[in-house]
């Protein structure tokens, strides 16, 4: 049996082997890291699927753990996603300033999250929310740039900070700080104010709008093998937290009678509509690969915050699949990007091409992520948008229905840009010599690049959980049998499209097949507008490929940049005014203020 | 053994220590290793010593000391420090061992009293070794004016004194107590309680008093950095604590003020730190706001917490200062850009001064989170909403400039510093640090004690 707090405490005590390991030799550290979270998946995996988890504590004072279906599902997907991810510790160890610190600060950040997902007390999610912030904080910095850690940091600490306050506000009506307890008996305005609090945290940790501006500067900064953990992983802290507080909280605002949602819930629908259009416009604009996927992740954060605030089963269902599906896609598109910067050195879309040719498994990764990540079949992402937009439109909500169906038009828009940039069109003179990712990276890929196809045909296994989920939470049960799942409009069948889909591929095989070969020309075997091409670099056809929609709003996409920016310069020069005030005044100054709050203090009182 | 030996011997060896100049630091560092282990055997309890029966009033005035667990805390921790700060400073300043004893016997002395107008005479004798601390520093006009807002200080607090005294009678603690239990009105308190507060104030650099801290800490060193930043402003703020827990009472409008001025004192102390760019003023003014959280815990009554409080801020701080303090030292730039990967090649130092910060922030695995989250909840619990929220904003903008500092820190920009930390150094930054990691990780043995550390009130009652 395996124990929670064992493997909490195991996490820890290797996350010290690891450092000392690693200070030897990075490659036996990094290995090591990869052997300690494949037991901990292992367990989860082996316990947990059945509530099987020791939930006892004797070593950790104040700490106490409970097993649900929600969390479970939040922690193995996490957990399998660091576990994904270790693997390509050894290859990139020796490009972070300090190296031995890595896995060790990786390690005690995968113990926060089964921390967090396991607990059912307030004040330890809050202990375990923070030990994750700020491990990963000090493992940011390592990648491209210093700022990116404050961002995020100071995002997260806002997040978490508005959470704290959120339990304490709830602790202090209902006198608990057991989870359940607490939000089921909060009413009143104390409950519209804890589910705002809730919600802010949410919206932090999960990048929604507007709290977004550390996803694209942390994902895009983080060092490569960083960048999927952030945006698979730890962004869905901010899903649970939205969950907790959209469907655990019994709604206190008054009900919206046309949509049938209470007036929050409808609220954060539209939010999450929104960061489904922000996300997608600047993804369409981003030159730099990583920040294209993470405001992907802004987006796709989005539809899981609608899923949530729909307040019906499918909805739940699609929400909870949509978590699985994009933390798998993410993962994928940010591995693969993670192998092709190992040898490019550079993620900028405009100075990569034609990597097909030196990386087809890479690039095979990242075509089936963006697929399931646009959601189109026979991939993952496919079954929860179907799911989203059959609650969306059974609702009738048109705002929040147009931006949904945007993000999901926008996405195609997006996720081939890079796809034709780095692997396909031109090849670079400077990546000649460039190869295959190696083993150990490619496992990891091959193995994601599995589930993302095995996800969108035989969803049944995932289903069954989803479903033990959505009972849990007190919600009625969805219909699914082995190959279909029924929708209030209609039945999908997976397990066929997917026929169809390989079908189609054969057909089109055998007319590649049959057709003749297409001729190889050099890369200046080319002309156009009359004039021979001496410079590939300018005909890159994915710069600016989207140009004119872009103009549209080319300078609306600098407003929230520009607002966090004044933020913080505020602050700052309200810090100067008040040093000002404070401490270049005189004596007599001083003195006049104690008096005048002497005299003050006596007016109220005594004269 | 009497506990006037913590005062006295201390004294005595300041004046003897004039006559062997060489030796100074050593005789500092003797007295306090003797001060800490004696703390072991000392007896709790109240002593007289000399005195004299007020023929009016059959009250006994005099010196009266008064030790129980709260003082023996304060004195662990000041003692402990001076030692520490001693032990690193025994060469680069080793003319000021005299002035450390005054300190030290001043300080004890300020912890012990229980008497108001010894509790005057002990904070004179700590300021003037403070002013003399500071002199180190090479900046006479902040010093200067330390001296100047220190004697604003002080004889406001005096005055504060005389009205009380003319009021009761008495400059007893205890007896001044019981006397205001049965005057029990409020009203006729304010002025006294006031200016005394405003008095302490100026000591524990609460905000609009404050003034002198910039040219004190901003231009400190690594004898007058911790010195005032840690060990005076823990011994001021026990006796902040003593006198706000068993003398003052805050309610009606002195209670709103106070609150006021330390909750906006929280938020501005942060917001000067955030906007500074010199490491050693964004410290003092985090410490600024730090002790503003402290009184404030001593005002509701969250005693064990502010007393853990004070003991993790000086801690963390000791190791703060004295890490920029002696890199500074060899710099001669405190600007965080000329500091940038000051610990690229100090990872030791750079640990430990990591942990001493995160411990500040009140991030898990460190004393700071368990202390912060107890006193939130306990505010939870009194229905201090306003408060709650000030201190959790400001903790928003405190991480924000911690790490922005750590992390600057951390990384190299382009020229390269290079400071060197002896083995000392090293030794004690690692120690506080384990410190702070192992109670904030194993928590057990600070839920033990419970609020009823400060025992004056016990003796109030039972005499």
């Amino acid at each position: 049996m395996a124990s929670i707090e064992l493997l909490i405490l195991g996490l820890v005590v290797s996350s010290l082997i690891a450092y000392v390991l690693t200070r030897f030799k990075q490659v036996i550290g990094s290995i090591f890291t990869i052997f300690a979270v494949m037991f901990v998946f292992v367990s989860v995996a082996a316990f947990g699927f059945n509530m099987g988890l020791d939930t006892t504590v004797h070593y950790l004072p104040g700490i106490s753990f409970s097993q649900s279906y929600l969390g479970f599902y939040f922690a193995i997907i996490i957990i399998f996603i660091y576990l994904m991810v270790s693997f390509f510790h050894p290859h990139f160890m020796d490009k972070y300033t300090y190296k031995n610190t890595y896995n060790m600060l990786f390690l005690l950040s995968l113990a926060g999250v089964i921390g967090a997902f396991y607990t059912d007390h307030f004040l330890n999610l809050f202990l375990f929310f923070e030990l994750i912030i700020w491990t990963t904080m000090f493992l940011i910095p390592q990648g491209k740039s210093r700022e990116a850690a404050v961002t995020y940091f100071g995002f997260s600490l806002a997040g978490s900070v508005s959470l704290l306050l959120g339990i304490l506000l709830a602790f202090e009506q209902t006198g608990t700080l057991i989870i359940n307890e607490s939000l089921s008996t909060l009413s009143g305005s104390t409950g519209t104010f804890v589910f705002v609090l809730f919600l802010i945290a949410a919206f932090a940790k999960l990048g929604a709008f507007p709290l977004h501006l550390w996803l694209p500067i942390a994902h895009g900064h983080a060092p490569h093998p960083f960048s999927p953990v952030l945006s698979g992983a730890l962004v869905k802290l901010g899903a649970f937290i939205g969950i907790l507080a959209l469907v655990k909280i019994f709604p206190t605002t008054q009900v919206f009678e046309t949509v049938g949602l209470p007036v929050g819930h409808y609220v954060v629908a539209l939010i999450g509509g929104l960061s489904i259009v922000f996300g997608t416009l600047m993804a369409i604009k981003a030159d730099d690969a990583k920040e294209l996927l993470a405001y992907s992740s802004m987006s796709h954060g989005g539809y899981i915050l609608v899923a949530f605030s729909l307040f019906n089963s499918i909805a739940f269902a699609g929400g909870l699949y949509h978590i699985l599906a994009h933390a798998l896609a993410s993962a994928g598109a940010f591995m693969a990007i993670a192998a092709v910067a190992r040898v490019t050195h550079t993620t900028k879309i405009s100075e990569m091409g034609g990597m097909i040719h030196k990386m087809p498994i890479t690039y095979l990764a990242y075509l089936i992520a963006i697929i399931s990540m646009a959601g189109i079949p026979p991939m993952g992402g496919f079954i929860s948008k179907w799911l989203i937009f059959q609650a969306v439109i059974d609702q009738g909500l048109i705002f929040v229905g147009i931006a949904v169906f945007f993000g999901s038009v926008g996405s195609f828009l997006y996720v081939f840009r890079p796809l034709a940039a780095l692997f396909l069109g031109q090849e670079f003179r400077e990546y000649k010599d460039v190869k295959e990712a190696p083993l150990l990276i490619l496992i990891p890929t091959a193995i994601i690049m599995g589930l993302n196809i095995y996800t969108g045909i035989f969803p049944k296994v995932f289903f069954d959980v989803i479903n033990k989920i959505i009972l849990e939470l007190g919600f009625g049960g969805i219909t699914y049998t082995t190959f279909t799942i029924s929708g209030n409009n209609g039945t999908l069948n997976p397990g066929l499209i997917s026929l169809v889909f390989v079908v189609g591929i054969v057909i089109a095989f055998i007319i590649f097949i049959l057709l003749k070969k297409s001729r190889k020309v050099g890369l200046m075997d080319t002309y156009t507008a009359g004039n021979f091409v001496h410079d590939e670099h300018l005909f890159h056809y994915s710069t600016d490929f989207y140009a004119p929609l872009e103009r549209l709003y080319e300078k609306q996409s600098h407003y929230m940049t520009k607002f966090y920016k004044a933020l913080a310069e505020k602050v700052k020069e309200l810090g100067t005014f008040l040093k000002y005030v404070f401490m270049s005044n005189s004596l007599s100054v001083v003195i006049l203020l104690i008096m005048s709050i002497i005299i003050f203090v006596l007016w109220g009182e005594v004269l | 053994m009497n506990i006037i030996l913590l005062i006295v011997i201390p004294l005595l060896v300041a004046f003897l220590s004039i006559l062997v100049k060489k030796y100074q630091m050593m005789l500092l560092i003797f007295v306090a290793l003797f001060n800490v282990i004696i703390l072991f055997f000392l007896k709790q309890g109240m002593i007289f010593v000399g005195g004299y029966e007020d023929e009016l009033t059959h009250n006994l005035l005099g010196i009266t000391l008064f030790l129980d667990v709260y003082a023996v805390i304060a004195l662990w921790v000041i003692n402990g420090l001076i030692l520490v700060i001693a032990l690193l400073n025994i060469k680069s300043y080793q003319t000021y061992g005299t002035i450390l004893l005054l300190a030290m016997a001043g300080l004890n002395g300020l912890v012990l009293a229980n008497d108001l107008f010894n509790l005057f005479v002990f904070i004179e004798i700590s300021g003037i070794a403070a002013y003399l601390i500071t002199t180190s520093n090479k900046k006479p006009v902040s010093t200067f004016k330390y001296l100047l807002y220190g004697s604003i200080g002080s004889s406001l607090f005096l005055f504060g004194i005389v009205i009380l005294y003319a009021m009761f009678g008495t400059l007893n603690i205890v007896i001044m107590i019981r006397e205001i239990e049965a005057l029990n009105d409020y009203r006729q308190l304010i002025l006294p309680f006031l200016m005394m507060f405003i008095g302490l104030g100026v000591e524990a650099k609460l905000l609009p008093f404050n003034h002198w801290v910039k040219g004190v800490l901003g231009t400190s060193n690594s004898l007058s950095g911790p010195m005032i930043a840690s060990v005076y402003m823990a011994a001021t703020t026990f006796v902040f604590g003593r006198l706000i827990t068993n003398l003052f009472q805050f309610e009606g409008s002195l209670l709103l003020v106070v609150t006021i001025l330390l909750t906006v004192g929280i938020l501005v102390g942060d917001l000067m730190a955030f906007s500074s760019t010199k490491v050693r003023e964004i410290l003092l003014f985090s410490s600024i706001a730090q002790s503003s959280i402290i009184v404030l815990l001593f005002v509701n009554g969250l005693v064990i917490w502010a007393v853990y409080l004070i003991i993790a801020n000086a801690l963390s701080k000791t190791v703060m200062f004295l890490v920029i303090n002696h890199s500074v030292q060899k710099t001669n730039d405190d600007e965080v850009e000329s500091l940038k990967g000051l610990f690229s090649h100090n990872l030791l130092v750079g640990t430990t001064f990591t942990i001493a910060t995160l411990s500040l922030m009140g991030l898990p695995l460190f004393i700071g989170f368990i202390i912060k989250l107890n006193y939130l909840t306990m505010f939870a619990q009194q229905n201090q909403f306003i408060v709650m929220i000030v201190i959790l904003l400001a903790s928003l903008i405190e991480g924000i400039y911690l790490v922005r500092l750590l992390i600057k820190l951390w990384y190299p920009g382009d020229q390269k510093v290079e400071v060197k930390y002896h083995l000392a150094f090293k030794v004690v930054c690692v120690v506080i640090a384990l410190s702070l990691l192992v109670f904030g990780t194993y928590s057990n043995p600070l839920n033990k004690l419970d609020h009823n550390i400060d025992e004056i009130s016990e003796v109030v009652i039972h005499g």
